[in-house]
């Protein structure tokens, strides 16, 4: 007895290594194609940005370390740095919340059980689902011009309107606006949410005399706070990425006078006009950690405010 | 009526026939302003320049489709050659996507190795990565191995995963498919690599095609890897040449503009059309961008 | 035909070990069920048969062969999940002919074996079916199917009834049965479910938290449970077990108090014991009136009345509970005190740990 246990247990560790190795090897093979990505797409070109953050590179001759230099003027001795921040968030506060109130609230009308929901809902998708193309950035440049679509309806009203792509102090609005048109896809997962809240809760609040008033702000509203914290995230971090309108309505200038000077367009000016890459890439780690503040404050205050089961 | 009844949702009280049609008056309107940009792009593709300006109507007087032939070659390089490009870089991305992430999915999703967890975390972790942080090394590395002006930049990270949201939207489809199916494969003599092409591909179909589709569109619509990566015209996407249009000639030819803008929407808008349930139900259940 | 041996088996997940050591050996051509409440392990115990769980440690043999580490499609064995686990993709043919496909046999060989197992299973008309399109009794022929083709030497079956109504589960039973006797090979069948157990098995085997409780025919394990917990998991309705004390023992007797009643025991104890022990006696065995000893007078609470059969739940007169199952329609209310009476060889005593006492 005891020889067959002193036998069986090494044969047996054996038996496992054998057969978990077996198993590493069999799901690294589904991932190589991932991991040689992620190692030489992702995780090495963003350490290397990183150390290029700390150099002088013109793409021609080799990078030159000059420490802190680029952080140093990025935040002391860059007018545009200040202007692409200023922008940028102006229209990340303006456009995330208004799109998602107005996805919200389209939403709720939806989810009343109305006829003609689908087509509805076709619609309402549409423009977001076209809205990334360079088309729709250019549709956009001539609907606000001076003689565009948007002047045309206000002159029936008898108002003679400005060139709103062409004012500073309204371009970035006409960008706003875009983004807001875009509302399609939040609404849509609003309305998945909307699905998922079992109707017996609405019934028995309505037994309980609760008004529909207060059931949208005692149930709905509480139900659907991960689903608005969900998307909340989603579409700051695309609007912090937003690129392609702004660089179309400027002609890739970001005016007029920086008014529409987006920090991606900014960093691509940096790159790939003016070829300072250790430059730029100090702005994209900036970037990368602006959007990682943003994420781990919203994370940390979701715990006060996101309702979830369990 | 008896449609009326199906339509209500069980639970909300009926509004009376003038509450459902006010909102109905409601949905109409901001369905006609969200459509109408789109209507006065197309009518205006098909007007002259003088009526463009002239009235918001979306009824062109004198509807032509000069405008089309005249954008179609407003470039030295013909639109169809732009277009051409985009079509092929669409697909090859499409091929491209479905097969590695449905690769990765399915290791994340199904099998046991050690180190799972971790590299799952990374896949979630480079979701929230702003693409700008890589941009420039990547640039780097294409120009080294002599990449820029063709298409590699374009179509080979998609052939590596690179769009680590499709790895989590098919993750999320495969831990919906039983484990019992892979069980009773595996009690039938089947490894891995069987199970992943004879029973999780054919059962993921939808979520392939989903992934299709939105990597179809993106890449379609992709404006900054093309600007930085494609330099010389006969190989610009069809965004590039658009945009390129507008600068040379979008002052003068504003129908021609529009013509070649309608042209570029027209792929994503037959997805739209042949596959809205599908783009609808992915944005849906696993919360996608756009 | 081919037998199983189990010995010294573990499976531990992670630091937890959900299998202790055990030991059974499974005879060619022997039905034997896997029985036991949810978490007992059982389940697991099947997998690692099937090859689906690693064996943490210990030997599993068929026919004297090491399967250990023997892939699960090599073991020669099938199985039937409790999902069926149908390919919700292939027709009924491609589902059952997967296996042959995967391992490359001649296309004129999987047909003829697809259309014998589809004739045994008679269900040759549904071959062009998707799994969707088929009832849930239907779809169990299938998954039944889809073992037989591969001529196994050993049949698993993971509850393989619990999703069907009550009627088609026990129409499946007796097919179930009826193909074991028709192929003659061995089956090893996981239920929670003890009438399933009591009606299919050649040997039953109880299983809780792990460990085997009893190995033995259905009728062993009901006239002769080895400890209180398969007294009372086997039987329905529950046996009843009340708390007693034994006073006195002497060959081929013991005197027991129950509920303040002195009962004469006519059975022999395995061992010397005076105090606590456990009295039980099955619902079945009692009968309301009647010659035999009793209990003494118990307090009706509810009454079922099932038509071919009525439960009487009461209560004695030391408050502990008590369930009466009689033949027939009995005119019993609640709150009417009744006496039932039993035959005393067909009493159980238990330890305070629960090892049977006789």
């Amino acid at each position: 007895m005891t020889l067959a246990v002193r036998e069986s247990a090494p044969a047996t560790s054996r038996r496992i290594a054998r057969k978990v190795l077996g198993h590493d090897a069999g799901a690294y093979l589904f991932l190589a194609p991932w991991l040689i990505g992620i190692f030489v797409l992702t995780v090495g070109p963003a350490l290397g940005s990183l150390y290029l953050s700390f150099t002088r590179f013109d793409l021609i001759t080799e990078p030159r370390f000059v420490g802190l230099a680029n952080y140093t003027r990025i935040f002391t001795n860059d007018a545009k740095f200040l202007a692409a921040m200023k922008v940028t968030f102006t229209y990340v506060l303006l456009a995330v919340p208004l799109k998602l109130i107005f996805a919200l609230s389209v939403a709720i009308v939806l989810n009343k059980g109305l006829r003609g929901l689908t087509v509805y809902r076709a619609l309402f998708y549409l423009p977001s689902l076209l809205g990334g193309s360079v088309a729709i950035a250019v549709l956009w440049r001539k609907i606000f011009a001076k003689d565009g679509l948007f002047n045309d309806v206000l002159s029936t009203f008898g108002i003679d309107g400005v060139s709103w792509i062409g004012d500073p102090d309204y371009a970035l609005y006409t960008l706003v606006v875009l983004s807001i048109w875009q509302f399609g896809s939040p609404m849509i997962i609003f309305l998945a949410g909307l699905r998922q809240i079992p109707q017996d809760l609405y019934e028995a609040a309505s037994l309980d005399g609760a008004s529909k008033r207060r059931q949208f702000w005692k149930i709905t509203l509480p139900l659907l706070t991960p689903i608005i914290f969900f998307n909340a995230i989603i579409q700051t971090i695309e609007a912090f990425k937003a690129f392609t309108p702004a660089f179309i309505i400027s002609e890739g200038t970001g005016g007029p006078v920086n008014s529409t000077l987006f920090y991606t367009l900014y960093l691509f000016q940096e790159a790939f006009s003016y070829f300072r890459m250790g430059y730029a890439s100090a702005l994209a780690w900036i970037l990368l950690v602006i959007i990682a503040c943003f994420t781990a404050v919203s994370f940390i205050s979701a715990r006060y405010w996101v309702h979830y089961e369990e | 009526m008896k449609s009326d009844a199906a339509a209500h949702v069980p639970g909300t009280p009926r509004r009376g026939a003038f509450g459902s049609l006010a909102t109905h008056a409601v949905l109409i309107g901001v369905s006609l302003v969200m459509v109408y940009p789109l209507l006065w792009m197309i009518a205006s593709s098909l007007k002259p320049d003088s009526e463009i300006f002239n009235s918001a109507s979306i009824f062109p007087a004198h509807p032509n489709l000069s405008a089309y032939a005249r954008g179609w070659y407003g470039l030295k390089v013909s639109f169809g050659k732009f277009f051409t490009n985009s079509a092929v870089i669409a697909v090859l991305a499409v091929i491209g996507n479905v097969m590695s992430c449905s690769l990765a999915a399915y290791a994340f999703a199904r099998l046991r190795f050690r180190g799972r967890n971790f590299w799952f975390a990374i896949m979630l972790g480079t979701l929230m990565l702003p693409y700008h942080v890589t941009l420039i090394p990547q640039y780097v590395l294409f120009l080294n191995l002599g990449w820029v002006d063709t298409f590699l930049p374009l179509v080979v990270p998609k052939f590596l995963a690179a769009d680590a949201f499709f790895i989590f939207l098919m993750v999320q489809f495969f831990r919906g498919i039983p484990r019992e199916l892979d069980e009773a494969a595996i009690m039938d003599g089947c490894g891995p690599w069987r199970i992943y092409w004879k029973i999780m591909l054919p059962l993921a179909v939808p979520a392939l095609a989903t992934a299709a589709v939105f990597s179809f569109i993106w890449t379609w619509d992709d404006f900054f890897a093309p600007l930085i990566y494609l330099n010389d015209m006969e190989s610009y996407t069809f965004q590039v040449g658009l945009r390129t249009f507008v600068d040379s000639s979008g002052q003068s030819d504003w129908s021609g503009l529009f013509a070649m803008s309608v042209v570029g929407l027209v792929p994503i808008f037959v997805m739209f059309i042949f596959f809205q349930r599908l783009l609808i139900d992915g944005i849906a259940t696993t919360g996608m961008k756009r | 035909m081919a037998s199983v041996e189990l010995r010294n088996i573990k499976k531990r997940f992670g630091d937890v070990e959900i299998i202790h050591n055990l030991d059974l050996r499974v005879e060619p051509g022997e039905f034997t069920v896997f029985v036991g409440p949810s978490g007992c392990g059982k389940s697991t115990l099947l997998r690692m048969i099937a090859g689906l769980e690693e064996i943490t440690a210990g030997d599993m043999k068929i026919d004297g062969q090491l399967m250990n580490d023997v892939a699960a499609a090599s073991r020669g064995i099938a199985m039937v999940f409790q999902s069926y686990a149908l390919y919700p993709h292939m027709n009924v043919f491609k589902n059952m002919a997967f296996a042959l496909e995967t391992a490359r046999f001649p296309k004129a060989e999987i047909e003829q074996r697809v259309r014998r197992a589809a004739q045994i299973l008679q269900i040759e008309h549904l071959l062009q079916r998707k799994p969707k399109q088929l009832s849930g009794g239907q779809r169990q022929r299938v998954a039944i199917g889809r073992a037989i083709v591969r001529n196994p030497r050993i049949f698993l079956f993971d509850e393989p009834l619990s999703n069907l109504d009550a009627e088609l589960r026990v129409q499946m039973r007796v097919e179930i049965a009826k193909l074991h006797r028709d192929l003659g090979t061995t089956m090893i069948y996981v239920t929670h479910d003890q009438v399933e157990a009591m009606t299919m098995a050649d040997k039953i085997v109880v299983l809780r938290a792990g460990r085997i409780e009893q190995v033995g025919t259905p009728l062993a394990l009901y006239n002769e449970p080895a400890n209180q917990f398969v007294a009372g998991f086997i039987g329905n309705p529950k046996m009843n077990l009340l708390k007693a004390e034994l006073a006195d023992a002497g060959p081929g007797r013991a005197l027991v108090n129950v509920a303040g009643k002195p009962i004469d025991v006519p059975r022999q104890l395995v061992e010397q014991h005076r105090g606590a022990v456990t009295f039980g006696i099955r619902p079945e065995h009692m009968e309301l009136g009647g010659a035999g000893l009793t209990l003494g007078p118990a307090r009706v609470q509810v009454v079922e009345q099932l038509g071919g059969e009525t439960l009487i739940y009461a209560e004695l007169a030391d408050g502990q509970p008590l369930t009466l199952q009689m033949q027939g329609q009995k005119r019993v209310l609640p709150g009417e005190t009744v006496e039932a009476s039993f035959d005393p060889a067909q009493c159980h005593l238990f330890l305070p740990e629960g090892r049977s006492l006789c």
